[in-house]
């Protein structure tokens, strides 16, 4: 069985549009509508108009038109921002969905006693608030005790006290490693369930006909893993381009600023923090917007691949 | 099927499986090292923790942050209401998501497109900038003051789970192929009977999966659940657990720890009855030719 | 079909809660009040919370008093959020830093009138009362303050051969070199203090009699680059690089001064008078306090004057708000809340027997600014003092670049 028996149903079975779709579809659409729809359009209204704390207290903005985007679009650290979070992004994106497609693969290869330890594990790692998961990576990480430094200044790997958190680079690769390590458990747990549906028998004939393990996954394995995948991956860049719990806690509040903001946490401080809200709805929208664009490919992918039979 | 063959491939099959053990189980420790260290701090002494100097095993193991987390107000209502909400929240979601992925990937209508975007946009959407709007809009259906605080936390949690929860169970039920459901009719039965007897368990392993994240998220979600639940008798465990460290003082880090591992009892036990859905997913096979 | 059964039994579920909350009372009644106190409270004074509601019942038999804990880091998100919604408290608890930019928004009633009610109105704490003054009217009552002080090793003091507290900077700078020659192991710290911890730099700063910032004709304008505050950044420079072996760059929580302390590292910490919770086993009887002293001979250098104030947001109940607030802020209160270790709001309840208490008579305060807050979240004075102990810039230029950058954000509309 493969992609080419999929075909279309017989024209005599066809049957005529029905309503049971918008049925289907209803609750769904009608909870998010409901309690989304006035958010949205406020968001985007106080986009257009300078709302502070005085504006939200007296519920009403003053309309200035583009000019919050003007000033966001052309603030330097804006752009360094958004620059800074896509490389962040296309790492922490790339780490996570390959790391987690290789562990699911390898579950499938381990005895049961094994597999039921790892996944204890990852759904230990994952039930771990992030507040304590920071607090703990910190404990590790830092440059008068951690752990970390110790195991690596034994094998000569870096040198004693070596701080992590000095430079940007060094700072976003902490957090890169925080959120991989957080964001495992679910593409393991994903990968591995879309795994249950590879057809057993033609991995089997494949390795009959002497295919190796890599021909195995690329034919057999990855065609069935490829929807999975693309919503991981879209999912992935949408929530690894916002993130904001991780860095804010983990670089911690005393230490962001312009070199090393990313966009969750540059919103979160020029927008809500600093009470701007104008500002912060505008800087959403546009990061509604870069996110949209980097996703669209996988996005359209995934609407085309499924046929609708 | 040679007989021959089969010896020498299940002995490399042996020598590969004591391999990929090892590495699964190094990877355990590496993983869950931060685990660890938050269950050794949760039983060492505050002294030890205060410390700058890290200790590797408790050096004089104490129950006494559990007590302490245990004896803090509200601590026990927090995790009533943390379970209903959460539990409420995973179940619906789940169905309702599931009802609209079924229709994503068996029909084809007017405004399929736009019900997707509209799904994919939602999370794409800085939950940050949605705070006080959303609670505006409770406000006006009166979900913000006294009992209705429950209502509008699950319908917010769910709103932000729905979108993401329709979308991996479509990935899921894209892969079924139709000649499944057709065959199950041949046999007969209606198109639901069909549905039910031979596509719920192939899918099973998917709604698991989504089960598990929306019951994790929803049980870890702070912002939403800080804000709207107003009175400290209602509020979830994860907002109880921040006032450890909402202190101006100093931070009671051995609480926090014990808090936290208690906190977590729930989520390890929901996916504890649920982990087996998963491995009887893969070994149930598809389609038998 | 299972699926079906239970599908129905949660929309059962569902909609009975639903149908619970469409009888639940809506309107702002005036049988209860809603007071929003720090979790500080909860753990640290709850019987002083409990006298004032025993007390405001006693005024007002028949109104329910909710408290509710709030966390330092999210509250104001919250409360933006109550402030949106129509919704919130009836007396709100706002740290000294955070009155300004809400007063300036409107956030707060006038309390003016009733300034009489409170107790020890007359004498409240000169920097307290002025972060809960806006435009000459008074809309944040002082709750209670914290100060800084020097917390020290009396044994090490001792065997450093250093007779009583210092009194002077130069004689604490050389108190701190003994310290260092008797105990100086790498990484010990005769005064440790984290290098971009600016509640104890701008003191050195105000001390020198310079200032962060001050308003001229409606705009603000940065004064770090006086000559007054140049020599306080100065003498904060070279007191750190002879007295602190903390990393230049790291703040106040991380690592935590007493953490330090605990393991043995430090002589001496500068921080809240609270630290000595937390100075580990070993060393809780040979620890004691003194008073930071001034560059000038026999004074107190000014310490960062902390503490909160209660306020009374729009739209909640005036009169019932501001007596509980006068009940939480009694004279027997703030005695109370004195013998848990706070600092009292008002001058007269002061007792200068105390290291604390002495230290809060000479206090600094940062600028009344509605956006000062913002100056906060972009860590502009952190990341001069930075740039000035690791030597990336000069004193000079690191407060140029500080000032204008405060400029900017405390000018903006």
């Amino acid at each position: 069985m493969g992609a080419a028996e999929r075909t279309s149903l017989p024209s005599r079975r066809r049957r005529r549009p029905t309503l049971a779709p918008y049925g289907l579809i209803l609750p769904v659409a009608a909870a998010i509508g409901l309690l989304l729809g006035y958010p949205i359009y406020k968001l985007v209204r106080i986009s257009f108009e300078r709302y502070g704390l005085f504006e939200l207290i007296r519920h009403r903005g003053h309309w200035i038109g583009l000019d919050n985007y003007r000033s966001v679009l052309g603030d330097h650290v804006f752009w360094d921002t958004v620059v800074r979070t896509i490389v962040f992004t296309v790492a922490n994106v790339g780490l996570t969905i390959v790391l987690g497609t290789l562990i699911a693969l390898l579950l499938v290869r381990i005895s049961a006693w094994v597999r039921v330890t790892l996944l204890t594990g990852l759904v230990l790692v994952w039930a771990m608030p992030v507040v304590v998961a920071v607090q703990v990576f910190y404990w590790m990480t830092n440059f008068e005790n951690g752990v970390l430094n110790y195991l690596l200044a034994r094998m000569h790997v870096v040198g004693e006290g070596h701080d992590w958190y000095a430079t940007p680079l060094s700072s976003l690769g902490m957090v890169t490693l925080l959120i991989v390590w957080g964001a495992l458990p679910f593409v393991v747990v994903s990968v591995y369930a879309g795994l249950a549906q590879v057809p057993h028998e033609l991995v089997e004939a494949a390795q009959i006909d002497g295919a190796g393990p890599l021909r195995i996954f690329r034919d057999v394995t990855f065609p069935v893993l490829k929807p999975i995948l693309l919503i991981l991956t879209s999912l992935s860049i949408i929530w690894d381009f916002g993130v904001f719990a991780q860095p804010y806690l983990l670089i911690g509040s005393s230490h962001l600023d312009a070199t090393n903001y990313l966009m969750g946490v540059y919103v979160f401080i020029k927008g809500y923090a600093d009470h701007d809200f104008g500002r912060g709805a505008a800087i959403s929208l546009l990061m509604l917007l870069m996110v949209a664009a980097m996703s669209v490919v996988y996005v359209r992918q995934m609407i085309k691949a499924s046929s609708v039979r | 099927m040679s007989s021959v063959a089969a010896p020498r491939r299940k002995r490399r099959r042996r020598f590969g499986r004591l391999g990929w053990n090892l590495v699964a189980l190094a990877l355990f420790v590496v993983l869950i090292f931060p685990v660890y260290w938050m269950f050794a701090t949760a039983f060492k002494s505050t002294d030890d923790i205060d410390r700058l100097t890290p200790t590797w095993f408790p050096t004089h193991p104490t129950l006494q942050h559990f007590r302490d987390a245990i004896d803090r107000p509200y601590f026990w209502s927090s995790v009533v209401n943390s379970l209903i909400i959460v539990g409420i929240t995973v179940a619906v979601s789940v169905v309702l998501a599931f009802l609209a992925a079924i229709a994503l990937s068996k029909f084809r209508f007017t405004g399929r497109e736009v019900f997707i975007v509209l799904l994919i946009g939602i999370q794409m959407l800085p939950q940050v900038g949605l705070v006080i709007p959303l609670y505006v809009v409770l406000a006006k259906y009166h979900l913000t003051r006294d009992q209705g605080v429950y209502l509008g936390v699950i319908i917010t949690y769910m709103t932000f789970a729905l979108p993401f929860a329709v979308w991996t169970l479509r990935g899921f039920l894209v892969n079924i192929p139709k000649e499944l459901e057709e065959a199950a009719m041949v046999d007969g039965s209606s198109r639901l009977g069909a549905f039910f007897r031979i596509l719920l368990p192939l899918v099973a392993p998917g709604l698991v999966a989504t089960s598990v994240f929306v019951f994790i998220t929803s049980w870890n979600e702070f912002v939403f659940a800080y804000v709207l639940l107003n009175d400290q008798s209602k509020q979830t465990i994860t907002v109880w657990l921040s006032e450890f460290y909402g202190t101006s003082r100093q931070v009671d880090w051995g609480g926090l720890m014990a808090g936290s591992i208690l906190a977590a009892v729930p989520v390890l036990t929901f996916f504890g009855f649920v982990q087996r859905k998963i491995a009887f997913g893969l070994t149930a096979g598809a389609v038998k030719a | 079909m299972k699926a079906r059964i239970i599908g129905a039994a949660l929309l059962v579920a569902v909609l009975a809660v639903a149908a619970s909350t469409a009888t639940g009372a809506t309107k702002r009644s005036a049988a209860s009040v809603t007071v929003w106190l720090q979790v500080d409270a909860q753990s640290g004074w709850p019987g002083v919370v409990a006298a004032a509601n025993a007390a405001f019942q006693k005024q007002h038999p028949g109104v329910t008093v909710n408290v509710q804990y709030q966390n330092w880091g999210t509250h104001l998100g919250k409360f933006d959020a109550t402030l949106a919604g129509g919704n919130s408290p009836d007396v709100i608890e706002m740290g000294n830093t955070e009155m300004t930019k809400y007063m300036a928004a409107g956030a707060f009633q006038d309390l003016s009138s009733l300034k009489s009610q409170f107790d020890n109105s007359g004498t409240w704490l000169a920097g307290l009362a002025a972060s809960g003054r806006y435009n000459g009217k008074l809309y944040g009552v002082p709750y209670y303050a914290g100060s800084r002080v020097v917390t020290y090793r009396t044994d090490q003091y001792r065997q450093a051969g250093i007779k009583g507290a210092p009194t002077s900077l130069a004689q604490f700078t050389t108190d701190a070199a003994k310290l260092a020659k008797k105990f100086g192991k790498s990484g010990y710290s005769p005064v440790y203090i984290a290098g971009t911890d600016w509640y104890v730099a701008m003191g050195f700063v105000y001390d020198f009699g310079g200032k962060i910032a001050t308003q001229i004709s409606g705009k603000w304008k940065g004064m770090l680059s006086s000559p007054k505050s140049i020599a306080g950044l100065t003498a904060y420079k070279n007191f750190f690089l002879a007295a602190s072996k903390a990393s230049k760059t790291t703040d106040e929580n991380r690592p935590t001064p007493y953490s330090v302390y605990a393991d043995g590292n430090a002589g001496s910490i500068v921080g809240p008078g609270w630290f000595t919770c937390c100075v580990g086993d070993a060393y809780k009887t040979s620890t004691a306090q003194f008073v930071m002293p001034s560059h000038t001979s026999g004074q107190a250098m000014p310490g960062f004057l902390g503490g909160s104030d209660l306020a009374v947001p729009v739209g909640a109940n005036k009169q019932l708000g501001a007596d509980w607030i006068a009940a939480f802020t009694s004279t027997s209160s703030e005695k109370a809340l004195q013998a848990a270790g706070n600092i009292p709001n008002a001058t007269n309840l002061l007792n200068t027997a105390k290291v604390g208490e002495r230290a809060a008579l000479r206090s600094w305060f940062v600028p009344a600014a509605k956006n000062w807050v913002n100056v906060e979240n972009g860590n502009i004075l952190r990341t001069m003092l930075s740039q000035i102990l690791t030597g990336k810039l000069s004193v000079k230029q690191a407060a140029a670049t500080a000032d204008s950058n405060i400029e900017y954000t405390l000018n903006a509309s």
